[in-house]
């Protein structure tokens, strides 16, 4: 399991229970700015969550405060009732532990297995990582089309396979929680389809919440459905019925393709 | 506005190429040609005798190019890790208000003419190592040295702080999303990524730092022998610049003892030359 695997130094112990991850009345400004406004949810221990919603609802930024990119907000975040601003092991152990990849794969000059293992401390690296370079890489639904160039540069792989490496590197690090910002924004209908695989697979055992703009793939990802606009959450529900039956007339305008106007 | 044509734009551009090669191959030329009858009479071998007293046709080479040597590799242990940190500091952890100060400051030391540098030498320097080390008068390959980093501090730091500052935001992110700290970051992910800029940086540096002639002839001392022994920095000594710059007033135009200064100059040509084309090979493509 995911979650009960972390071989990280002073990573505090985790005991599950049905909200993992909760957020209270987060909010967020940037350059006086605001960005989020009182945001409420929570995620199950395992199963995908997607938030979709029109760009600057404030979606990425709420990633970003989740795995404290953003420290600036307020309102509490907590991770099995411990307030991720008092992470024992600091910031970049957080990172670890809550994996998020980024809409633009970011690929390190390395060899494939290389970017796979990047994260890693230096004595995991030093040692024998075949074999988690190959469960990430099954995972992560690139195993197929890497396993004969390894050795070979990263920056070789077409977009789509950069984005499922940049989830094998995430995974690598074994966190507990994934966190992604459209994962499949740039990708042909293949690599989405082989992303949004390995997505329900891992979501058995993680929560998982994607930032998504692609509504189909909202409903084929199934799970819980938030939809945010203007930095608030507008409804949040199954997402099957959500994208049936919106109750709230900005979601109902949003899935219309018009523009929201929550104000 | 002055609208050119892609096809005269490219003529510019070849032109200009042009010319600067061309430069180059008159300036090789010139000094290949002024330097052939020292090399006529006396062979390469010459520049391993440790000899040198024109009055007597002796012509050894090996102190001054030692002596570079010293100045140069004494310059470059100074100036590259300061120039490094001064990078690492201006570039990743101060304000940019104070980022735009240290970089006029470097870029203000790297503008002041050499002659300068040579004066704040003689004036401040020879008299603080002649108290401090109990030298003789301070002229020393040291002085030659602690001056050369100073010149070269700014080539170094400018080019190291382009470099950093070209690695993608993409990639420091993604080190940071990976959970590794301001340190990995540092090792892992920026400095190896700057590295190509931060190399060529050295390495046109050690092309000025060759080629300087003023402020290391001020406080190197210009005495033509090997220093005693080989790693004693606190002698005065000679570098090919300052020989070149002190005895070409004295040298006959035409005479042995003038082709021998152009052959000096022509080995420090064609080594600050392979110093500019491998910084140029290496600078980083964008």
């Amino acid at each position: 399991m995911m979650q009960t695997n972390i071989d990280v130094k002073n990573t505090p112990k985790i005991h599950v229970q049905k909200d993992f991850l909760v957020v209270e009345q987060l909010s967020l400004q940037l350059e006086n700015n605001p960005i989020l406004n009182n945001i409420s949810f929570s995620l199950p221990i395992t199963g995908i969550t997607t938030l979709i919603g029109p760009s600057g609802a404030g979606k990425s930024s709420l990633l970003r405060c989740l795995n404290m990119l953003y420290s600036t907000w307020g309102g509490e975040i907590t991770i099995d009732k411990t307030s991720i601003k008092q992470w024992q092991a600091g910031e970049d152990n957080l990172r670890k532990f809550i994996g998020l990849i980024a809409q633009k794969p970011a690929i390190f000059p390395a060899s494939i297995a290389e970017n796979v293992t990047f994260g890693l401390p230096r004595k995991q690296r030093k040692q024998d990582t075949t074999t988690l370079i190959h469960d990430c890489l099954i995972q992560a639904a690139l195993w197929d089309e890497v396993k004969d160039r390894l050795n070979q540069p990263a920056v070789s792989l077409s977009i789509g396979q950069q984005q499922r490496l940049c989830l094998a590197r995430a995974l690598a690090l074994q966190p507990s929680i994934l966190l992604l910002d459209e994962p499949t924004a740039s990708l042909d209908p293949r690599s989405k389809q082989l992303i949004e695989i390995s997505l329900r697979r891992l979501a058995k055992n993680m929560p998982i919440l994607c930032v998504t703009h692609d509504l189909e793939q909202a409903k084929r990802l199934q799970g819980q459905l938030i939809f945010m606009c203007d930095g608030k959450i507008i409804e949040t529900g199954e997402s099957q019925e959500l994208l049936q039956n919106p109750q709230k007339l900005e979601t109902r305008e949003f899935l219309r393709w018009e523009v929201c106007d929550c104000d | 506005m002055l609208m050119l044509r892609p096809s005269m734009l490219a003529s510019f551009v070849w032109l200009g190429c042009l010319t600067a090669a061309f430069s180059i191959a008159v300036l090789l030329w010139f000094l290949w040609d002024n330097a052939w009858l020292f090399f006529q009479q006396f062979g390469i071998q010459t520049l391993w005798l440790d000899e040198w007293y024109p009055y007597e046709n002796l012509y050894g080479f090996l102190p001054a190019i030692t002596g570079t040597a010293w100045a140069l590799l004494i310059a470059l242990l100074i100036a590259i890790p300061c120039g490094l940190a001064a990078a690492i500091v201006s570039s990743e952890i101060v304000s940019s208000t104070w980022q735009a100060w240290i970089r006029l400051s470097m870029e203000v030391l790297a503008g002041i003419p050499s002659v300068v540098y040579g004066l704040i030498g003689l004036w401040l320097l020879l008299p603080l190592l002649q108290s401090q080390l109990n030298l003789l008068t301070g002229h020393s390959l040291l002085a030659a040295g602690l001056i050369l980093s100073l010149m070269i501090l700014p080539t170094i730091m400018l080019m190291a702080q382009d470099a950093l500052q070209g690695v993608a935001p993409e990639q420091r992110e993604a080190a940071k999303l990976l959970g590794l700290n301001w340190n990995q970051q540092l090792l892992r992910i920026l400095l190896p990524q700057a590295w190509p800029g931060i190399r060529s940086g050295i390495l046109l540096a050690v092309g000025r730092g060759l080629g300087e002639t003023m402020a290391v002839m001020l406080v190197v001392g210009s005495l033509d022998r090997m220093p005693q022994p080989f790693y004693n920095i606190l002698e005065p000594a000679q570098t090919l610049t300052s020989r070149i710059g002190r005895e070409m007033g004295e040298a006959a135009f035409g005479s042995l003892h003038f082709s021998a200064l152009m052959a000096c100059g022509l080995i420090l040509a064609i080594v600050a030359v392979f110093f500019s084309f491998s910084a140029q090979k290496m600078r980083p493509s964008t």
